[in-house]
Order: structure tokens, then sequence, then C-alpha cells
């Protein structure tokens, strides 16, 4: 008995609502579970610091009475067993409290969150130039697939991989900055974000360059791509209506994996260009064994990731209703 | 004679960017072997030359800040960076290969709680990872190879889990069960030689990924520290002579890059070739 066109097409619209809504209660889940992790691993690694961490903190300072020492391993919770200073880390994390710098007797959350926006600038500028390098460049090669085109971005992009940020940023600095006199060496300021987002961007482009080619060579060889040439459409219109938009669906799953990449190698190039982030903030606590630090950015850092990758599943979703069923 | 045919038209069958990377590695690997009879000067040793000289016919690679051999400091930074690179991909292989394994013929649970753990580490990138814990082991060439080490093993997990699960569903892994074979002999005698060849292409992916993780430590000044002439430690010297003397920039990073390039033509060419999930993809 087939139920009535009306019927069915409401029950298709709850349907549709309740998976995506079953999708991102999953991937939440999944997220909170994974910054959980982090948090237990972060908490752990204070006690791999060879011998005592509190004396490798306090080597470098003048207070280092005994008294001063017991006081700081109080704090941290190091006079408790492994699992109770973990499990009151994890405590603590979760109510948005990260500790007290060790060097600068300020909290951890608010040095950190104080730099985010820094980070975050840089991190997307930097994305932005990548894919708008990247997704023509793979495009391109996918089109002209076989041929002098395609190889010369395949050179590109294994070039790309191949060189390393903080260099191709020492470089661009040379050139742009000290010979002819373009841009500033360094400091926060809009005109500062040019280099260390073009030094991300070009690092990064060879990475999207390679997965829009190959996403779109898959979709080239569809039926329905056959179909469209068979109906005698011109060939950019079979390209940039037909094969480009699914193309760039699955390129949308691959960004956030590129974002958590070129937020890493953005460690590095905050601190070629000394542009105020977390990172620069991140190496600084770690020349200076500032713990709590190191952990509050850890922290912060891999919840930065999660949530990019769990928005962009999420998206995906929204993008194309197969996702869901899954 | 047969035999001589037979290599030649493997050779030729092979990618050209194999032979090319192949190439260019031998020759990294050669000089680096090779360089305390190939550097011209002990590339500890200060004033060897004049200070922050351009290169020349004396000094090839110029001087640094110190009058030392750039040429004989960029030779001897290879052995560090080669040997922390080898000694982090078989480190990490070995205790990544052992999880994957583990992964792939324990019971379900152990495999979903491996899997889950090392799919959370496997979504941050491997410098920020090694990074981490350095920040806790503290600086030093040994603590960086084993940070580097550590950062390698979620993906060698990863790819050992897939290469022996594929096997695992092959009949003949059934027949040997049923035959009464325990889980160990089962790994060594009938799994890893099937799989073997596959990690050791996969070898060379995270070899290209540990140079440049370990330049990186080095250069923040988390790594290998000076006066030891690793490559990124020699460019995180030769920073503050950007202006002065760029050569102290350019010719370590040449290195860095030519060797990451070849390990990666390598890896990258043949990683189609044995793994059956990534066929046609990048």
């Amino acid at each position: 008995m087939q139920l009535p066109l009306r019927r069915k097409v409401e029950r298709d619209f709850w349907e549709n609502r309740l998976l995506m809504l079953f999708l991102i209660l999953k991937r939440a889940l999944v997220a909170f579970l994974t910054v959980l992790v982090v948090i237990v691993l972060s908490g752990v690694l204070i006690h791999v610091v060879p011998g005592d961490p509190v004396t490798a903190m306090m080597a470098q300072s003048v207070t280092a009475t005994p008294e001063a020492m017991a006081e700081m391993r109080a704090r941290l919770g190091l006079d408790l067993p492994v699992w109770q200073q973990v499990g009151l880390y994890a405590w603590h994390v979760l109510q948005g409290d990260l500790g007290t710098s060790i060097r600068s007797s300020e909290s951890v959350a608010q040095l950190l969150l104080q730099r985010l926006p820094n980070t975050f600038s840089l991190a997307v500028s930097g994305l932005v130039i990548a894919l708008a390098i990247g997704i023509p460049l793979g495009f391109l090669a996918a089109v002209n697939r076989g041929r002098l085109a395609d190889t010369a971005v395949m050179v590109i992009a294994v070039l790309g991989v191949s060189i390393p940020a903080f260099w191709l940023g020492l470089i661009l600095m040379q050139v742009f900055s000290l010979k002819l006199g373009w841009l500033p060496v360094a400091g926060s300021g809009w005109r500062n974000i040019i280099l260390p987002a073009f030094t991300l961007g070009l690092t990064y482009c060879a990475l999207v360059a390679r997965m829009t080619r190959s996403a779109l060579i898959e979709v080239l060889a569809e039926d329905y791509i056959r179909t469209a040439r068979a109906r005698g459409l011109r060939e950019r219109q079979v390209l940039l209506v037909h094969a480009l938009r699914p193309a760039l669906i699955s390129i949308v799953t691959v960004v956030g994996l590129v974002f958590a990449y070129l937020l890493g190698g953005q460690v590095i190039i905050e601190n070629v260009f000394s542009w105020n982030g977390i990172g620069r903030l991140a190496v600084q606590a770690m020349l200076e064994r500032d713990y709590p630090m190191i952990q509050g950015f850890i922290v912060v850092f891999a919840t930065s990731v999660v949530i990019v990758s769990m928005l962009i599943d999420i998206l995906y979703g929204f993008l194309d209703p197969r996702m869901r069923q899954k | 004679m047969t035999s001589t045919t037979v290599t030649a038209a493997t050779l030729r069958s092979l990618p050209f960017t194999v032979i090319l990377g192949t190439g260019l590695a031998l020759l990294i690997i050669a000089a680096a072997l090779l360089a305390p009879y190939l550097a011209p000067f002990d590339p500890m040793r200060m004033a060897a030359g004049p200070r922050l000289a351009a290169p020349s016919a004396a000094h090839l690679f110029g001087t640094d800040e110190f009058g030392r051999d750039l040429l004989s400091r960029v030779l001897m930074g290879g052995r560090l960076s080669l040997g922390i690179g080898v000694a982090a991909v078989v480190s990490g292989l070995a205790i990544g290969g052992l999880l994957g394994l583990l992964a792939a013929f324990s019971g379900r649970l152990v495999q979903a709680v491996l899997l889950r753990v090392i799919d959370v580490l496997y979504s941050f990138p491997d410098t920020l990872i090694a990074l981490a814990l350095v920040a806790f082991l503290g600086p030093g060439i040994e603590n960086a190879t084993l940070a580097i080490a550590i950062s390698l093993v979620p993906f060698y997990a990863r790819v050992t889990y897939g290469l022996a699960a594929a096997e695992r569903a092959k009949p003949y892994i059934e027949a040997a069960q049923l035959a009464g074979v325990r889980p160990g002999r089962l790994v060594r005698v009938h799994v890893m030689p099937n799989i073997g060849q596959s990690l050791i292409v996969m070898g060379t992916l995270g070899f290209s990924s540990a140079i440049l993780s370990a330049a990186g430590l080095s250069f923040l000044g988390l790594g290998v520290q000076p006066p030891s002439p690793e490559w990124g430690a020699i460019l995180a010297s030769g920073r503050n002579y950007i202006t002065k003397a760029p050569w102290i920039l350019l010719f370590p990073g040449v290195a860095i890059c030519l060797t990451v390039l070849s390990f990666n033509l390598i890896g990258d060419s043949l990683r189609d070739l044995v793994d059956p999930r990534r066929k046609g993809r990048p």
C-alpha cells in the first residue's frame, strides 16, 4: 500500500531533520570525548618530565626555597597519586580553569584567550590563501590530466610539501621585508599578517591542490558527466556546474584536515614572524618550562582543532545527504 | 643474462619520479655517510676562515658567525638529521606496527578503544605531538628523537591496522586459525611477510615528516642544541644574520628540502602501489 504523496513528503522531511539532529549530537559527543582524552593526556604528560617537574620549573628561579617548592607541588597536585592528580586537573579544566602560569603568575586561560584572536586571524588568512591558490591549481591539473599543466601542478605540489614552512617564511622575509622593504619584518599589525599568511598559504596550497585534483578526477569519471557531455553541453558548463560543485563538497571534508595541519605549522611560523599568537606563547613557555602554560596550550589547541573538524563534519552533513545516513 | 634483463625491465616500469627520488636519496645518504671524508674542515672548528664570509673557492658554502666552514657543517648536519629520521622512523614503525597488529587481531573491546585513541591522536599534526612531548621531556637530541618517534606512532598504527585488517579478511588466515595456529605465530609467519613490504614503503613517507619535525624542533631551540650542526639548528642561528649572510639560511634549507623531496618522491609513487584503500587518491 502506498502512502499518499503529501504524507510521504512530510515523513521524509521529518526523517531528514531527525537524521541531521542525530548527526550533530553524535559528532558533538565524539568531539567532547576527544577533548576529554586530550585533557587526560596533557594531565599525564607532566609525569613524563625526567626527574622532578617542580625542580625543573624552579631551576631558573631565584625564589626556589623548599617552602616555595612544596607550595607549588601542592598547587599542581603533584603530592597526590597520579590518577587523583590527573582527575583533579581534568575537573578543573572542564570548569574552565587551566591553572596559573609559573612565570607570569597570571591565569593560563586568560593569557591564551587574549592571543586566540591573533592566532585565528592568521590561520584563517592562511587557509583562505591556501584554498584560493590550491583549488584552481587542482582544477587545472585534473582537467588537463596527464598533460603538461597536470605535471607542472604535481611538481609544485610535491615541492610544496617538501619545503619547511619556517624556511619559506625566512626566505619571504629576506626578499619582501629586508631586500625590497615592502612589508614589515615582525609585529602584529594588519600589514604584518601578509607575510606569515602567505607563508602558510603557499605551504598548504600544495595539499589542497592535490586533494582537489583527485576529487575532481573521481567526479569526472562519473556517468552523469558523460551524460552531460552527450547532451551537448559546453565543456565549460560541464566542468563548472556538473563537476566542480560535487568535487567542492568532498573538498570541504579535507578543509578540516588542512586547517589542523596549518595550525600545527603556524606554531613555528608565529615564532619566525614574532606574531603574537598562542603558538609564540607556547614555545616561550616550552623554553621556560612553564608546564601549566604548556598543558593549557595543548588543551586549547586541541579543542580548536576538534571543534573545527566537528563543524566541518556537520556542514558536510548539510551538503551531502548521504552523510546523514551513516 | 636473464636477471639483468628483468632488472632493466623492472627499472623501466618504475615511475620516473621513483628513480629520481631514489637517486637523490642515495646521493644524500652517501654524502652523510662519507661526511667526515668529504668535509674540508672540522665542522666545530671556529675561525676556519673569516667570519660571515660569502661562498668562495676556499669555503664553497661560505662561513658562519664564528668563522666555521658551512659546507662541513651542512655535510655533518646531514648525519644528525638523517640519523634522527632513521631512529625515529624505526622506533615509530615498531611501536605503531605493534599497536596496529594488536588492534587488528584482538577482541572487539580492545580494538575499539585502541582505534579510537589512535584516531584521536591522528587528528593532530605530528609536528605538534612532537612539540608537546619535547616540551615535557626537555630539549636535546635523544628527547627530540623519542618525541618524533612517538609522533609517528598514530600514522604507522593506522596504516598497519588497515593493511592487517585487509589481510585478516582473506580465507587463508581463517584456514590457519582453524588449523589451530596461535595469534602470535599467525601474525609472525602469515601476516607479516604479506604486509611487510607495504609497511616499509609507508616508512619512507614517515621519514620525510620526521626530518621536517626534527628541523622544526631544532629551529625553535627545542631539538638538537648548538653548536651541533643539525640543519634546523644552523638555520636558527643563521636567522640573526639574515641580511649580512643569507647563505647561512640558504644551504641548510636546501639540504632539508632536497632530503624531504627525495623521500616524498619515492613514497608518493610507491604508496599507490601498496595501499589498497588509497587507489587513485592523493
